[in-house]
C-alpha cells in the first residue's frame, strides 16, 4: 500500500507528525508558529479554511491575476480576429451593413474570453501548486494523508531543535512523531 | 451526513472500483454492440454519400442535428449541478455532481460526432475551425454557425478542464489505495498531488474561478444553439424566444438524465448514504421548475405565432399540431415534456423511486421528439407550397443514432469503474471534522 514512501530516503532536518483531530492540527500549526517555525507542510484529505487560515492569514492566491489576464487577452483576441478577418476579406451586404457588426461578434468575444480565461486559470493553478509535484519530499507522501488524517511536516530543522519541536507537536496531540530521531539526526 | 468519517467515506466511495461483474461487462458489451452498428451505419454513409439519409430536398437537416442538439441539451446538467450550484452553495450537489459532470463530458462527445457525421465529408470537418490557411481563406464570424463551433468546443474544454481538476484529489485517493503499475497511472494522473497546503489553497481558489467560468457558459451555450436556428428566415424558427426556451428545455432533459444514470448506480453500489432520495427529489423539482418554464414557451410560442398575424409562421405552428405528418410528433413531445412530469408535483410520487426512473426516461424521449418537432417540420414545409415535401429518417440515420447512445453509454459504464463517481473531498468537507473537543465533550 505504501510502496512509494520506502524508496525515497527521509529529508534532512524534517520531522513528520500525524494529527487525526483538525483542532489539534490547527494548535499545532500556530504554536510552532509562535515558536518561531514556519518552515513547514501541512497536508490534508480535504480543503479545510482553518489551516488556509492559520497559515496564509486570509491573504487571497496569486491565481486570480492568471484568471483576469487570460479573461482580458481572450476577450480582446475574440473581438480582434472576428474584426480583422472580416476587414480584410470583406463581404460587401448591401443596405450599409456594418464590417465590424458588434452584436454579431459579441458572442466570440464572450466565448474566447470564457475560453482564455480557463486556460489561463489553469496555467496558473499548475503553476502555483507546482504540478505536477511528482518530487515532493517523501515525509508528505502518505497514503493516509488522502484518507483521514492530516500531515504536518517540518523542515529545516537544527538537530539542536529537534527535540524541543517534537515534544511540541506531541504536546499538541500528534498521534505519531517521526524523523530527526537522536541517531540520524 | 451524521455518523460518517473521513475512513469510511474514502473506503464507501472506492469500494466500487476495478472488479467488474459479469453484469458489468454485458452491459459495456451492449454499449459496444450498439456503437459498432452505429460505426458500421457511418460506414456505409462514408462510403456511398449522404444519400443513404432520408433527405427530401430541401430537408437537409434531420436527425443527426436533432441528436446533435439532444446531446448538447443533455450536457447542461452536469456543468449547472457542477457549478452554478457550486456558486449557490447548495448541499445537495456534492453527492451527484461528478457523475453528473461525467455525463456532461460524455453528452459533448457525442454531440460532437454530429456535425462531422451531418457535413457528409467527415474528413473536411476541421474546415469549422478557424485557422491560417493555403487558401488565406477564413470563415464568417457573423454565422451562427461558426458561434455554435466556438461555443460547443469552448462549453467541451472548460468543463474537461472543470472536471478533471475535481477529480485530481480523489485520483490521488484511488492511487494511495492501490499498488503497482495501477498505482503508477493513477499517480501519474494526479500529477503527483498530495493535498499539501500550498496545494489546496490555490486549488480553492481556482476552482471558484472555473466556476464562476462555467456559469455563464452553460446558459450562453444551448442559446448559441438555438440561434443556429433563430437568426434563419425560416418559419417556426425566427424567434426571441429561442434561447430562454432552449436553456431551459436543455436543463429540463439533463436533469432527467442525471435520474436516468444515477438511480440504478446508487442502488447497484449501494450509496445510500451519498446518493438517495433526497437528491432524487431535487432533481425532480429542477425538472418541474424547467419543465414549467418549456410549457410557458410552447405557449408563447404558439401565441406570438397567432398573434404576428404572418400567414408562415402561424401556418407551421397549425401545422406542426395537426398535419397527419408531424402531428404524431407533436404531441409525444406535449405529452413527454409537458404533461407526464406533472405527476411530479405529488410529493409522494417524487420520492418513488420507480416513478421517477420512468417519468425521466419519458422526459428525454420527450426532449428528442422536441427537437425533431422543431427541425423536420419547419424544413418540410417552407414559404412554398411547391416544395412541401415530408422527411422520415431513414435506418441509416437511426443507426448511427442509436449508435450515439452505445458511444456515450460505453464511456460512461468505463468510468463508473475506473474513476470515483462520488466526490470523495467534497464528501467529506459534509461530515464533521474529527476534533478532539468532541471526544472530550463525548466523556
Amino acid at each position: 500500500m505504501s510502496d512509494n514512501i520506502e524508496y525515497l530516503p527521509p529529508t534532512p532536518g524534517a520531522m513528520k507528525s500525524v494529527f487525526p483531530h483538525l483542532d489539534c492540527l490547527v494548535d499545532a500549526i500556530d504554536a510552532l508558529k509562535q515558536a518561531g517555525y514556519t518552515n513547514m507542510v501541512v497536508t490534508a484529505p480535504l480543503p479545510r479554511h482553518e489551516i488556509e487560515e492559520q497559515i496564509y492569514g486570509g491573504k487571497p492566491s496569486p491565481v486570480r491575476w492568471f484568471t483576469l489576464i487570460g479573461a482580458l487577452f481572450g476577450g480582446t483576441m475574440g473581438f480582434s480576429v472576428a474584426s480583422l478577418t472580416h476587414v480584410n476579406w470583406p463581404m460587401i451586404i448591401p443596405a450599409g451593413k456594418p464590417l465590424v457588426s458588434i452584436p454579431a461578434f459579441i458572442v466570440i468575444t464572450f466565448e474566447a474570453t470564457i475560453l482564455f480565461g480557463s486556460l489561463f486559470t489553469l496555467a496558473g493553478l499548475l503553476l502555483m501548486c507546482g504540478l505536477p509535484s511528482h518530487g515532493l519530499q517523501s515525509e508528505v507522501q502518505d497514503p493516509r494523508f488522502s484518507d483521514d488524517v492530516f500531515g504536518l511536516v517540518v523542515n529545516g530543522l537544527a538537530p539542536a531543535d529537534a527535540e524541543k519541536v517534537r515534544a511540541l507537536l506531541n504536546d499538541n496531540g500528534a498521534a505519531e512523531v517521526t524523523g530527526m530521531e537522536a541517531n540520524n539526526g | 451526513m451524521k455518523g460518517l468519517t473521513y475512513g469510511a467515506v474514502t473506503r464507501d466511495i472506492l469500494q466500487p472500483l476495478f472488479k467488474p461483474s459479469a453484469a458489468y461487462l454485458a452491459l459495456l458489451g451492449l454499449c459496444v454492440a450498439l456503437l459498432g452498428w452505429g460505426g458500421y451505419c457511418w460506414y456505409l454513409q462514408l462510403t456511398l454519400g449522404l444519400g443513404v439519409g432520408g433527405y427530401a430536398p430541401p430537408v437537409f437537416w434531420g436527425v443527426y442535428i436533432t441528436t446533435f442538439v439532444f446531446w448538447v441539451g443533455i450536457g447542461h446538467a452536469g456543468t449547472l449541478i457542477s457549478a452554478i450550484l457550486f456558486l449557490f452553495r447548495s448541499k445537495w450537489r456534492t453527492g451527484v455532481y461528478r457523475a453528473s459532470e461525467a455525463m456532461t463530458i460524455f453528452a459533448v462527445m457525442s454531440a460532437a460526432l454530429f456535425p462531422a457525421i451531418h457535413v457528409g465529408r467527415a474528413w473536411n470537418a476541421y474546415w469549422l475551425f478557424p485557422y491560417p490557411n493555403q487558401r488565406q481563406l477564413w470563415q464568417n464570424f457573423k454565422s451562427p454557425l461558426m458561434w455554435d463551433v466556438f461555443a460547443v468546443s469552448t462549453y467541451f474544454t472548460v468543463s474537461t478542464i472543470f472536471f478533471y481538476i475535481g477529480l485530481i484529489p480523489d485520483i490521488a485517493a484511488v492511487r494511495d489505495r492501490t499498488t503497482g503499475t495501477i498505482k503508477r497511472i493513477y499517480d501519474a494522473l494526479s500529477l503527483g498531488w498530495r493535498g499539501t497546503d500550498r496545494q489546496w489553497r490555490h486549488y480553492m481558489a481556482a476552482y471558484g474561478f472555473f466556476a464562476a467560468f462555467a456559469t455563464p457558459l452553460v446558459l450562453s451555450v444551448h442559446s448559441v444553439v438555438s440561434w443556429d436556428f433563430a437568426m434563419a428566415q425560416t418559419a417556426g424558427w425566427h424567434s426571441t424566444l429561442f434561447p430562454p426556451y432552449f436553456v431551459a428545455g436543455a436543463i429540463f432533459s439533463g436533469c432527467a438524465m442525471v435520474i436516468t444514470l444515477l438511480l440504478p448506480m446508487s442502488l447497484i453500489f449501494k450509496w445510500e448514504k451519498y446518493i438517495n432520495v433526497w437528491h432524487f427529489e431535487q432533481l425532480a423539482k429542477m425538472c418541474l421548475l424547467t419543465g414549467t418554464i418549456l410549457t410557458y414557451a410552447y405557449g408563447v410560442e404558439h401565441y406570438i405565432a397567432w398573434y404576428s398575424d404572418n400567414p408562415y409562421e402561424w401556418g407551421i405552428f397549425v401545422y406542426r399540431a395537426t398535419g397527419e405528418e408531424y402531428g404524431w410528433v407533436f404531441y409525444m413531445m406535449v405529452f413527454c415534456n409537458c404533461l407526464a412530469p406533472l405527476i411530479w408535483w405529488i410529493p409522494k410520487m417524487r420520492k418513488n423511486l420507480a416513478v421517477l426512473f420512468v417519468v425521466s426516461i419519458i422526459i428525454n424521449i420527450g426532449m428528442w421528439f422536441e427537437r425533431y418537432n422543431i427541425i423536420a417540420s419547419s424544413l418540410a414545409h417552407q414559404f412554398d407550397p411547391a416544395s412541401w415535401t415530408y422527411y422520415v429518417p431513414s435506418w441509416v440515420e437511426l443507426g448511427i443514432m442509436v449508435g450515439s447512445f452505445g458511444w456515450f453509454g460505453m464511456w460512461f459504464v468505463m468510468f463508473v469503474k475506473i474513476m470515483p463517481s462520488v466526490a470523495v473531498a467534497e464528501i467529506k468537507e459534509l461530515v464533521r471534522p474529527p476534533l478532539k473537543s468532541d471526544q472530550v465533550a463525548a466523556k
